[in-house]
C-alpha cells in the first residue's frame, strides 16, 4: 500500500498543479478576450475536472493510509510510531491524524472534499467558481508540495518491519479524539473556501455582493465545524488532563480561537456588505486574516516554535508554511493594491449610535481580543529574538485582558439587535432599552442577595465582580433576545391568528438567518453563564487510605476500595469512592490511572458527575511514593455543564440559520415615481 | 499488496484520472458576462428586502412612527434612485 499511496499523492500533485496553471491561463485569456488556439472554457473545465480527480487520487492515498494502519504494516514508519496492534478500531482512524504526516494528509483530503462540492456546484457562477477553483488549486499544491517532499507519510522504515508499534499517544486515546481533530480541520481547511471566494471575486472585481450569498453558506458551516471543534477540544481537555479546567490559554487552544474571532468578526460583517454596500475592504481583509490565522495556526502547531500540551508534532516544515504564509499574503496586498478602487462602500456610517456602528464595535473588539491573544502567544516567540529568553504568558494576563473584552462583545450582543439602521433617536433608545435594563438590574440585586458580592471584608474579588457582571448582563441579553422574539411572534400572531409558539416558529422559518442568529446569541449567554461559574471553583486534595473520607462542597466522598483491570493495550487503576450527599449515598465514582503498554505513559482518566448547579471531578493522582497511600483530588465547579448546552444551542441556532426562509410575502411598497437618471450611478460599485 | 501490485493500482489510477480530466466535452457550463443592470437588479431585491425588514421591525413596535417616516423616506427614495438607473439602462 505504501506504493500506491505515494503514486496516488504524486498524482495528486500533478492534477492540483495542472488545475492551478490551467486555470489561472483559461480565467487570463477569458479576462483579456485573447484568442488561442484552445478555447478558454474547455481549459477551464479541464482544470475543473483536474481538482475534482484530485480529490479522487487524494481519497485513495487517505484510504491507503487508513488500510496500512488497520491493517499494522509497520513497514510504513508512520503507522510504527503512531500505531500497535491492541489499539481498538476506532482510535485506528485517530491514527491518521495524531502525527504531522498524517495529518497534512487529512488536511489535504479535506481542502479536496471541499473543492470537490465547490467544483461540482459551479453552475451558480462559473467564472466565480472558476476563480476559487484555481486559488484553492493553489493552496493544495503547496499541501501536497510539503506532502510529497518534506512530510511523506508512507516513507518506509529502513530494515525489517517490527512486530508492533510503538502506539498512539495516550491523551489522544479518548472519544472525542476521534471527532475533535477532524472536526477543528473542517474548520481550519473550510475557510480557504470563503477566502478563495473573496480574492476570486476581487481578482475579477465581480459586480455586486452576490460572492457573499454564494459564500454565507460555506462561511456558516465552517464557522460551526470551528466552533464544534474548540469546544470539543475544551472538553477534551476537562476529561483527560485532570486539572479541573477545560481552557488555559495554551497556544494549541490560542491558534484554534484566533480565526473563530475574526471569522465571526467576518460573519457578523458580511451582513452590512450585503445589507448596506458598506465595510467592503475590511470584510476582505477579515477573510484574508482568516485564513493566514489558520495557517499561522498549523504553523503553531507544527513547527514547534511555542510549547504546548497539544503540539504532538515538532518538524522543520515550520519554514515551508512561513514561506507560504509570506506568498499568500503578498498575493493578497498586491491584490487588495490593484483593486480597492473597486471596494468602495455604497454608503458611510451616519451615527456612532446605530445597528450599523454595533456591528463596527462588534468587530473592533472581537479584533482586539484576537489581537491580544495573537499577542501573548507569539510573545515566548518575540521575547526570545529580543532578549534572548524565551518569557512565557500565562493565563492569568490572558484572563486580565480577555475577560472584560468578552464582556463587552456580550453587552454588544443585546445591545446591536435593539439598535435602528442608520441613527437612534433617544425615543427608540427609550422604547427598546428600558425592560432589558430593569433586568439587568434586578439580576445584580439578585446575585448580591444570593451572596455573589465583589467586596467581602473590605478586600475586592475580582472573580466575583465579573462572574456578577457576566450573570447581570447575561440577564439582560436574554431579556432582549426573548423580547426580539416575543415581538417578532406577536404581529405574525396578529396578521396569521396563531397562537404566540406557532407564531414564533413562522418568525423564524420566515427569517432563518436573523432568528437562528439570536438563537446562537442566546447559546453564547448561556455558555457565559457557565463560564463565570469558574469564579466560585473550590478543590480538595488528599491521601485517601481505605474508608477515609473527604468532602467536597455539599459532597462527601469515602473511598471503597482500590481495584485493577488489564487488557492488551494499558493497565489501570481505579479508586471506588462512594459519594454522600446529606449523609446519604447518592452514587459511586471510578477515577481510574492507565499505564499504556505500547507506549509505557501514563493517563488519566478523571470520573466527573455533572449536574446543572455543578461538576463533581474526582482525579485519581496515583499513590504517594513515601507513603504508598493513594491520592484522590477532587473539584467542585459549578455551572460547567451549562457551556456544553449553550454550544448544543450554538449548534442548533447555526443548523435554524442554514435553513432556507420560507418566501417573503407579497407586500405592496409605496415608492415615489422614478426621477431623471442622475448623471453619476447612484451606487459606486458594480461597475 | 505487494510493492509491484500497490505501482500497477496508481497506474491505473493516474489513467483513470487523465482520461476523466481530458474526456473531450463539447457542452461546457458557460455565462455572459455580468453587467451592471445585473448588479443593479440584485442591489433591487436587497433594497426590498430591507424595506420589508423596515416595515415588520416597525410593526414589532421597534421604532417610534417618525424614526420610521425618516428612515422609509431615505430607503423608497434609494429605490427611486435605483428603479430610475433601471429604467434608463433598460431604454439604453
Amino acid at each position: 500500500m505504501a506504493a500506491f499511496g505515494s503514486l496516488a499523492l504524486l498524482i495528486a500533485l500533478a492534477l492540483a498543479a495542472y488545475n492551478l496553471l490551467a486555470g489561472a491561463i483559461a480565467l487570463r485569456l477569458l479576462a483579456t478576450g485573447t484568442p488561442a488556439r484552445i478555447s478558454p472554457e474547455r481549459l477551464a473545465d479541464t482544470a475543473r475536472r483536474a481538482g475534482i480527480a484530485g480529490f479522487v487520487a487524494i481519497t485513495a492515498a487517505a484510504f491507503a493510509l487508513v488500510w496500512s494502519v488497520f491493517t499494522n504494516d509497520f513497514s510504513i514508519t508512520y503507522i510504527m510510531e503512531h500505531s500497535n496492534r491492541a489499539l481498538p478500531g476506532p482510535y485506528k482512524f485517530a491514527a491518521l491524524w495524531s502525527g504531522q504526516e498524517g495529518s497534512l494528509l487529512l488536511w489535504a483530503w479535506l481542502l479536496a472534499t471541499y473543492g470537490f462540492v465547490l467544483r461540482l456546484t459551479h453552475k451558480s457562477d462559473v467564472t466565480l467558481h472558476a476563480y476559487a477553483g484555481t486559488i484553492l488549486a493553489a493552496i493544495q499544491v503547496f499541501f501536497l508540495t510539503v506532502l510529497n517532499f518534506a512530510a511523506p507519510p508512507f516513507s518506509l522504515l529502513n530494515g525489517p518491519a517490527p512486530d508492533d508499534g510503538n502506539g498512539l499517544n495516550p491523551l489522544l486515546q479518548y472519544p472525542e479524539m476521534v471527532i475533535h481533530p477532524p472536526m477543528l480541520y473542517l474548520g481550519y481547511v473550510g475557510f480557504a473556501v470563503p477566502f478563495a471566494f473573496a480574492l476570486g471575486a476581487l481578482m475579477m472585481r465581480y459586480p455586486g455582493e452576490k460572492w457573499i450569498k454564494i459564500t454565507r453558506n460555506w462561511t456558516m458551516v465552517t464557522w460551526l465545524f470551528l466552533t464544534g471543534g474548540i469546544f470539543l477540544g475544551m472538553h477534551w481537555a476537562y476529561a483527560v488532563l485532570g486539572w479541573g479546567g477545560y481552557w488555559g490559554w495554551d497556544p494549541v487552544e490560542n491558534a484554534s480561537f484566533m480565526p473563530w474571532l475574526t471569522g465571526t468578526a467576518f460573519l457578523h460583517s458580511v451582513m452590512m456588505q450585503e445589507k448596506k454596500g458598506m465595510m467592503k475592504s475590511w470584510n476582505v481583509w477579515l477573510i484574508f486574516s482568516t485564513f493566514l490565522l489558520t495557517m499561522l495556526g498549523t504553523l503553531l502547531t507544527r513547527a514547534g516554535l511555542v510549547s504546548s500540551v497539544h503540539a504532538f508534532a515538532e518538524s522543520p516544515i515550520g519554514t515551508w508554511f512561513a514561506v507560504f504564509m509570506g506568498l499568500t499574503l503578498a498575493v493578497c496586498i498586491f491584490t487588495y493594491v490593484l483593486q480597492r478602487d473597486h471596494l468602495k462602500s455604497d454608503h458611510h456610517l451616519e451615527s456612532l449610535v446605530s445597528r450599523e456602528s454595533s456591528f463596527l464595535f462588534n468587530n473592533l473588539v472581537l479584533l482586539v481580543a484576537c489581537f491580544v491573544i495573537l499577542w501573548g502567544t507569539l510573545f515566548p516567540v518575540i521575547s526570545e529574538y529580543v532578549v534572548g529568553n524565551k518569557v512565557t504568558v500565562g493565563a492569568p494576563f490572558y484572563n486580565r485582558v480577555a475577560v472584560p473584552i468578552g464582556l463587552f462583545l456580550l453587552f454588544l450582543t443585546g445591545v446591536g439587535p435593539l439598535l435602528p439602521w442608520r441613527a437612534t433617536s433617544l425615543k427608540s433608545i427609550r422604547r427598546n432599552f428600558v425592560l432589558p435594563v430593569a433586568v439587568l438590574w434586578v439580576a445584580v440585586l439578585a446575585c448580591l442577595a444570593a451572596g455573589i458580592r465583589p467586596w467581602k471584608d473590605g478586600t475586592f474579588d475580582g472573580g466575583s465582580f465579573y462572574a456578577l457582571v457576566a450573570f447581570a448582563i447575561s440577564a439582560g441579553v436574554l431579556t432582549a433576545i426573548l423580547s426580539e422574539f416575543f415581538r417578532g411572534a406577536r404581529v405574525i400572531s396578529k396578521q396569521t391568528g396563531h397562537n404566540l409558539f406557532a407564531a414564533t416558529y413562522l418568525l423564524t422559518r420566515r427569517n432563518t438567518r436573523r432568528y437562528g442568529g439570536y438563537i446562537i446569541h442566546l447559546g453564547v449567554v448561556v455558555i457565559v453563564i457557565g463560564l463565570a461559574g469558574a469564579a466560585f471553583n473550590r478543590s480538595e486534595e488528599r491521601e485517601l487510605a481505605l474508608h477515609d473520607k473527604m468532602s467536597v462542597g455539599p459532597y462527601t466522598l469515602q473511598c471503597v476500595g482500590f481495584t485493577q483491570d488489564a487488557n492488551l493495550n494499558y493497565n489501570s487503576e481505579y479508586a471506588l469512592l462512594d459519594v454522600y450527599k446529606d449523609g446519604k449515598k447518592q452514587f459511586q465514582m471510578t477515577p481510574e490511572k492507565r499505564v499504556y503498554l505500547a507506549s509505557q505513559q501514563p493517563q488519566t482518566m478523571v470520573a466527573i458527575h455533572s449536574v446543572p448547579n455543578w461538576d463533581l471531578y474526582v482525579v485519581y493522582e496515583g499513590s504517594n511514593p513515601d507513603t504508598g497511600q493513594p491520592i484522590v483530588k477532587a473539584f467542585l465547579n459549578p455551572l460547567v455543564s451549562w457551556i456544553w448546552a449553550g454550544v448544543a444551542v450554538i449548534v442548533f441556532g447555526t443548523l435554524v440559520a442554514l435553513f432556507p426562509s420560507l418566501s417573503p410575502a407579497t407586500a405592496s411598497l409605496r415608492v415615489p415615481t422614478a426621477r431623471p437618471v442622475p448623471t453619476e450611478p447612484v451606487l459606486r460599485s458594480g461597475d | 499488496m505487494s510493492e509491484t501490485q500497490g505501482l500497477v493500482a496508481g497506474l491505473l489510477l493516474a489513467l483513470a484520472v487523465f482520461v476523466y480530466t481530458f474526456w473531450p466535452e463539447n457542452v461546457f457550463a458557460s455565462q455572459r458576462a455580468k453587467t451592471r443592470l445585473d448588479y443593479l437588479f440584485e442591489r433591487k431585491d436587497q433594497l426590498y428586502e430591507n424595506l420589508r425588514d423596515l416595515n415588520f421591525e416597525y410593526r414589532a413596535g421597534k421604532y417610534p412612527e417618525e424614526d420610521f417616516q425618516v428612515q422609509r423616506a431615505q430607503l423608497e427614495n434609494e429605490t427611486a434612485q435605483l428603479l430610475a438607473e433601471i429604467d434608463h439602462l433598460q431604454q439604453a
